[in-house]
């Protein structure tokens, strides 16, 4: 395995690392993309471990920077994020094209990098599989967003810590706070449970029309992490649905947190990533380049895909 | 308006044991500088927290006409080599290879290293051994090992208060694992054994020691003294900035504008 530093975009101001396999096979490309801002090694490194044990499979990787993360330079063009990251990724695939030949990929990313991997994958049809790691399906939902994480926070942890409770029975505690956070959360149960919102309508239907263009759809999600809730009702009843059909898997992986902040959660992040990659890289080429032309989701996914999502 | 210079990413050293570099070339180049940059990163989750700002730094380094080199450790960042085989020496030689290829990059001898935190550390006993620099700048460096990994374990143990417990590794531990980031036995052990306040050869002819908090405890100011009795002429500088090498609770990068310019200026009054 060897890795070469690469510049592209325009006035090669985006920075990557491409992670080049032993032996050429006929394998798509995987894109890494930036965990929110974090630069393209990833927090903890795990994108440097997933890239280079995806390359010692056959992947050809790219990890690389948004501009103005990492060592990329900052636009000029006043663009907002959701568009220039779209464009870039773009670009990037571009760039696999132009200097290795790459035509079919594989867009994964962490957090932010989950939601660029998603809408890319919806406008460029030479983006066959989406590894989506702890996808934001609400991100946007600001407003409610830090009481979201409270609430997270006093559920699974405070409620079991000593320490939590020694202060909130001592008056040291942000009553206020945790005020706020248990009545969203119930108002959450309460009545959001069944609500689809505009926005969870609108990442439905992008399943869906992903699904029907037969790309392979995989949600990593941290167990640990607010955003596996978020996902759940965000894709309801219809993700539920192309799981179950082999349309889309969806992995969860126990006791481990947002960034994947110990070594045990990484190793076996790394092992859903390999498992994922391997199953998208069967899509036989032919069948994701027709439009029309179904290929079997046996093909794509196995049932154990299909019952980890049922089980999780 | 004209669009900046982007720096140059790049692999250097030897074959399989190669390591990342990012170049960054001086804005102006008439009035060249009489030494280029070094810039020495931390490491572990210090490495990822503070990546934003030292780029900054680099930039603005460049932009008052310094060649400026930063680069990742063996076993970091972007460079070959797993972190479970890091080691203080291992971090120590290749300091010294980043310098030949900084001195091979630009013709420039005379070396200025920046090192924040560990990073810091690690280009002091380098240059004691070496003679690598000319100049120093240790920020908020790590004075002593034993210091050191204590504050990591407790930021661990605070960050485990907000996590799951993380199950045990299947591989048996050959290292010890703190915040996501494996510490084999022996740099764990060269780290406890670390202690700058003692090293007997000046690092560098002159050396800024830039704090970021006021309170000055007594190993920094053994640290200070020591390293005036090394025949190294040392300046102090305390500012009030955030720590940018530690977790914020909101996940963003913090960029010290004011630590960054005293930190231009002080290299800029040397050149």
């Amino acid at each position: 395995m060897k890795e070469e530093a690469v510049q592209f975009g325009e006035a090669g101001s985006l920075v990557g690392i491409v992670s080049v396999p032993p032996v050429t096979v006929d394998k798509p490309a995987v894109i890494l993309l930036n965990p929110g801002i974090v630069h393209r090694a990833g927090p903890g490194r795990i994108y440097v471990k997933i890239a280079r044990a995806l390359a010692v499979r056959g992947f050809t990787v790219l990890r690389f920077d948004f501009s103005g993360i990492g060592d990329s330079l900052v636009r000029l063009d006043n663009r907002r994020f959701e568009e220039s990251s779209v464009d870039e990724t773009r670009a990037a695939m571009s760039f696999l094209c132009a200097t290795r030949g790459c035509g079919r990929f594989m867009l994964m990313g962490g957090c932010s990098g989950a939601a660029v991997s998603l809408k890319t994958a919806a406008v460029d049809r030479r983006a066959i599989g989406v590894i989506a790691i702890n996808f934001p399906a609400r991100a946007d939902e600001e407003e409610s967003g830090s009481h979201r994480n409270d609430s997270h926070y006093y559920w699974t942890f405070a409620l079991r810590s000593l320490k939590s409770w020694r202060k909130l029975l001592t008056g040291q505690a942000d009553y206020r706070r945790i005020g706020r956070a248990l009545t969203q959360s119930v108002k959450r149960k309460l009545v959001d449970r069944n609500q689809a919102s505009v926005l969870d309508q609108q990442f439905r239907a992008k399943l869906w029309e992903l699904a029907a263009r037969h790309v392979h759809l995989t949600f990593i999600c941290s167990k640990g992490d607010v955003l596996l809730e978020d996902l759940r009702h965000a894709g309801g009843k219809d993700f539920k649905q192309l799981c179950a059909q082999g349309k889309a898997a969806c992995e969860i992986i126990s006791g481990s947190d947002h960034t994947f902040s110990s070594l045990s959660d990484q190793e076996r992040l790394v092992e859903a990533v390999l498992r994922r990659a391997d199953a998208a890289a069967l899509v036989p080429k032919l069948q994701v380049q027709i439009p029309g032309l179904a290929p079997s989701p046996a093909g794509a996914l196995s049932s154990n895909d299909r019952k980890r999502f049922v089980t999780g | 308006m004209k669009p900046p210079m982007p720096a140059a990413p790049f692999y250097f050293g030897s074959q399989g044991r190669e390591l990342f570099g990012c170049f960054h070339e001086p804005s102006q180049k008439d009035g060249m500088r009489r030494f280029a940059i070094l810039i020495c990163q931390p490491v572990g989750h210090e490495y990822i927290n503070s990546h934003r700002a030292l780029r900054q730094l680099a930039v603005r380094l460049a932009e008052a006409g310094f060649s400026v080199l930063r680069f990742d450790y063996s076993g970091c960042g972007d460079s070959y080599g797993e972190a479970e085989q890091s080691s203080l020496h291992q971090w120590m030689e290749d300091i010294s290879t980043a310098v030949v290829q900084l001195r091979a990059l630009t013709g420039i001898f005379q070396v200025c290293a920046i090192g924040l935190r560990l990073g810091g550390t690690l280009a002091a006993l380098t240059g004691c051994q070496c003679k690598d620099f000319d100049s120093l700048v240790l920020w908020e460096p790590v004075v002593s090992g034993r210091d050191y990994l204590q504050e990591l374990y407790s930021l661990q143990e605070e960050m485990l208060r907000f996590r799951p417990k993380p199950k045990l590794p299947k591989k048996s531990p050959a290292c010890t694992e703190i915040l996501g980031f494996p510490f084999s036995r022996l740099l764990h052990a060269q780290l406890e054994e670390l202690d700058l306040a003692m090293i007997a050869d000046k690092p560098a002819a002159r050396v800024l020691i830039l704090r970021n908090t006021p309170a000055i405890d007594e190993t920094e100011g053994d640290l200070k003294d020591h390293l005036i009795q090394t025949q190294a002429r040392v300046e102090h500088r305390t500012m009030r900035a955030p720590q940018i090498w530690l977790p914020t609770p909101d996940g963003s990068l913090l960029v010290p504008a004011q630590v960054l310019q005293s930190v231009v200026s002080w290299v800029c009054g040397l050149s």
